[in-house]
């Protein structure tokens, strides 16, 4: 008897794993195994070799490609933190109803197809566009080109990737017990220190959610870049897409494919071992 | 459960039964639609384009072809060289038969993907691909921007003293190095095998006013209607719906780049017979003149033209009047691997 009843404790439960199991197949059918199958194509495509490797890690033009697309998502998360923070802050100390009010603004947008927010922004700072009417009416003859160069391109992204960060950096604001602040005070931390040394680390979880999703999901842009950056801003999954739309070099594109995936599941895997995954969705 | 509602049924929330009899009904009509079609033996899946091409395909070919045949015709789109190149390989045919072109035509020629096929028309075959119908890369301009005349060849296209302003092309070097040759005064005769490094050098001298490397058709009409750039080369059928849009604009027909579109069907489809009787439909003279006319395209098999009109022909790159100034493309002759000139065309609009 005795030596039963602690055998009972611990028999694992399994029908939380039972529950998992239509979701596990699906995943399995439609998500595994078609990854399984560009990780082996990368190798073997058009031959058994480790070529397509070598061409994507050692050619110029990839090697360019991949640092701009880092150097594009990692801009675009810079900007969202910058633009998100302070909205976030600005929804969780205003009246319920400003809130919510810009909380609908938000979601709106973020509701909106992301080709129509793109196509936006093409009326908005294009030649005959408001914005170069609104310079030429403050005397500015000659407006800088807008369309066409990394701020247009940049602008759009962060605008499409925001909500991430707001979302993010609000779900987490929300939870700080405002009591947290007060003793700050009472104990004398005023204006930047207290911001500093209570708000920020109180934040953080919310600020690194943020920017891992909305880097994340900015690696794998390109028809933004190609709409409204300038011809120089390549992405990588623009480069995939050529590669097997017009090359069926399938080998080529799956490789690159793995490269950037492979890159996101480190930055995923950091971020596990500084913050935990499973709070990724706040 | 019901007895929880004696108010109006709320405006969002589902009735549980009807929800479920409407799922059920979705489901059971997804699994069915399939299985009705291919059991029906008399459909063909046609690869198209979408949009105002697959509505001019529709109403000129497609429609009068079940109404000719009794064979039901359903569309796939967008048109996906890399998804012919895939159901050959795996068995499983999500459409019989699409367009290529030239490019595409040989390689999937070489690649074995495509089915043997017979002229239904005379010079109509092409590498097993039946030639359709026909497009150009032509230069088009702002007047508002050039009101004492604009640019007139690619010359004049380079020529950023003569004609300073911001420009567009596409991003399509199999498409441009032809025409940075010519720009560069080379004989259209002597254009091809291409000189790969003289058209790089000359497209050195424009690189720093193309303001766009258009990747998509109505992306390079919105450009030009909506003056984002001051000239453009662009395909024809796009030029005009800029036009037809009111926009300041004028266009050349000279020295235009044809493109042929060609007819392919899927290798070993299930449906390749039908697939056949509906090429030579499609590209005999009545219908074809019919698709061109609505779609902007010029007829390659003469016998369409026809069908006709003198006013009609103005607008099409294949007219016994225009054909003169353009020029052909030598697909099978370009002087190098298509996928190293892209590679380098990508690393040089990189830099």
């Amino acid at each position: 008897m005795g030596a039963t009843i602690p055998r009972l404790a611990q028999r694992p439960n399994l029908w939380p794993w039972l529950l998992l199991t239509p979701l596990a197949a699906y995943l399995a059918i439609f998500f595994v195994v078609p990854l399984a199958d560009v990780a082996i194509m990368s190798f073997t495509h058009p031959k058994l070799s480790l070529a397509n490797y070598e061409r994507v890690l050692t050619g110029t033009l990839y090697q360019r490609v991949f640092v701009n697309t880092f150097v594009t998502a990692g801009l675009v998360t810079a900007c969202c933190l910058l633009v998100g923070f302070p909205l976030a802050y600005l929804m969780n100390n205003s009246s319920r109803r400003t809130a919510m009010l810009i909380l609908l603004l938000v979601t709106m947008s973020f509701w909106t197809s992301f080709l129509v927010r793109t196509y936006a922004w093409m009326v908005l700072l294009g030649n005959n566009g408001p914005m170069v009417a609104l310079m030429q009416s403050v005397g500015i003859d000659q407006p800088p080109q807008m369309l066409f160069t990394r701020f247009a391109s940049t602008l759009a992204m962060v605008h499409i990737l925001a909500p991430y960060m707001i979302m993010s950096i609000y779900t987490v604001m929300q939870k700080i017990d405002p009591v947290l602040v007060r003793s700050a005070e009472s104990l004398g931390a005023r204006g930047w220190s207290l911001f500093r040394h209570v708000y920020l680390p109180l934040t953080a979880p919310g600020i690194a959610n943020g920017c891992v999703l909305v880097f994340v999901i900015c690696l794998g842009f390109y028809v933004t870049p190609v709409l409204l950056g300038s011809p120089r801003e390549q992405m990588i999954a623009g480069l995939i897409g050529t590669q097997i739309e017009e090359f069926l070099a399938f080998g080529m594109g799956s490789a690159m494919a793995m490269i950037l995936l492979a890159v996101t599941l480190i930055i995923l895997a950091i971020y596990h071992r500084r913050f935990g995954l499973d709070r990724l969705w706040g | 459960m019901t007895t929880f509602r004696k108010g109006r049924a709320p405006l969002l929330t589902p009735n549980r039964r009807t929800f479920l009899k409407a799922s059920g009904a979705a489901i059971a009509a997804g699994l069915a639609v399939p299985y009705v079609a291919r059991a029906q033996d008399k459909v063909l899946y046609i690869n198209t384009w979408g949009g105002p091409w697959q509505e001019a395909a529709t109403a000129n070919l497609f429609d009068p072809f079940t109404a000719e045949t009794g064979v039901e015709i359903r569309t796939v789109s967008p048109v996906s060289f890399a998804k012919l190149a895939q159901q050959v390989q795996t068995g499983v045919y999500e459409f019989d038969m699409t367009t290529l072109g030239g490019a595409e035509l040989v390689r999937a020629n070489q690649a074995g993907i495509i089915e043997e096929l017979e002229a239904p028309y005379e010079g109509g075959l092409f590498e097993n691909g039946i030639a359709s119908h026909a497009f150009a890369t032509i230069v088009a301009h702002r007047t508002d921007k050039y009101p004492n005349g604009g640019p007139q060849n690619w010359a004049d296209f380079w020529d950023v003293e003569k004609f300073p302003g911001t420009r567009s092309l596409q991003r399509y070097p199999a498409r441009v190095l032809p025409l940075a040759l010519i720009a560069d005064g080379v004989a259209i005769e002597d254009l091809y095998p291409l000189d790969i490094d003289r058209a790089f050098a000359s497209l050195d001298r424009i690189k720093e006013h193309v303001l766009v490397w258009w990747t998509a058709g109505a992306q390079s009409t919105q450009i030009l209607r909506d003056g984002e750039i001051d000239m453009i080369g662009m395909w024809h059928g796009r030029y005009f719906e800029a036009e037809a849009a009111g926009a300041p604009v004028a266009m050349t027909w000279n020295q235009g780049e044809i493109d042929r579109a060609y007819w392919v069907v899927a290798k070993d489809s299930p449906n390749r017979d039908i697939a056949r009787e509906f090429i030579a439909f499609a590209t005999s003279a009545k219908p074809l003149a019919g698709f061109v006319k609505q779609a902007d395209y010029g007829p390659l098999n003469p016998a369409a033209n026809e069908f006709i009109s003198e006013e009609e022909a103005a607008r099409m790159p294949t007219s016994p009047a225009n054909y003169p100034k353009l020029f052909e493309q030598d697909i099978v002759n370009l002087g190098a691997d298509p996928s190293e000139i892209s590679q380098r065309f990508e690393e040089w609009l990189a830099t």
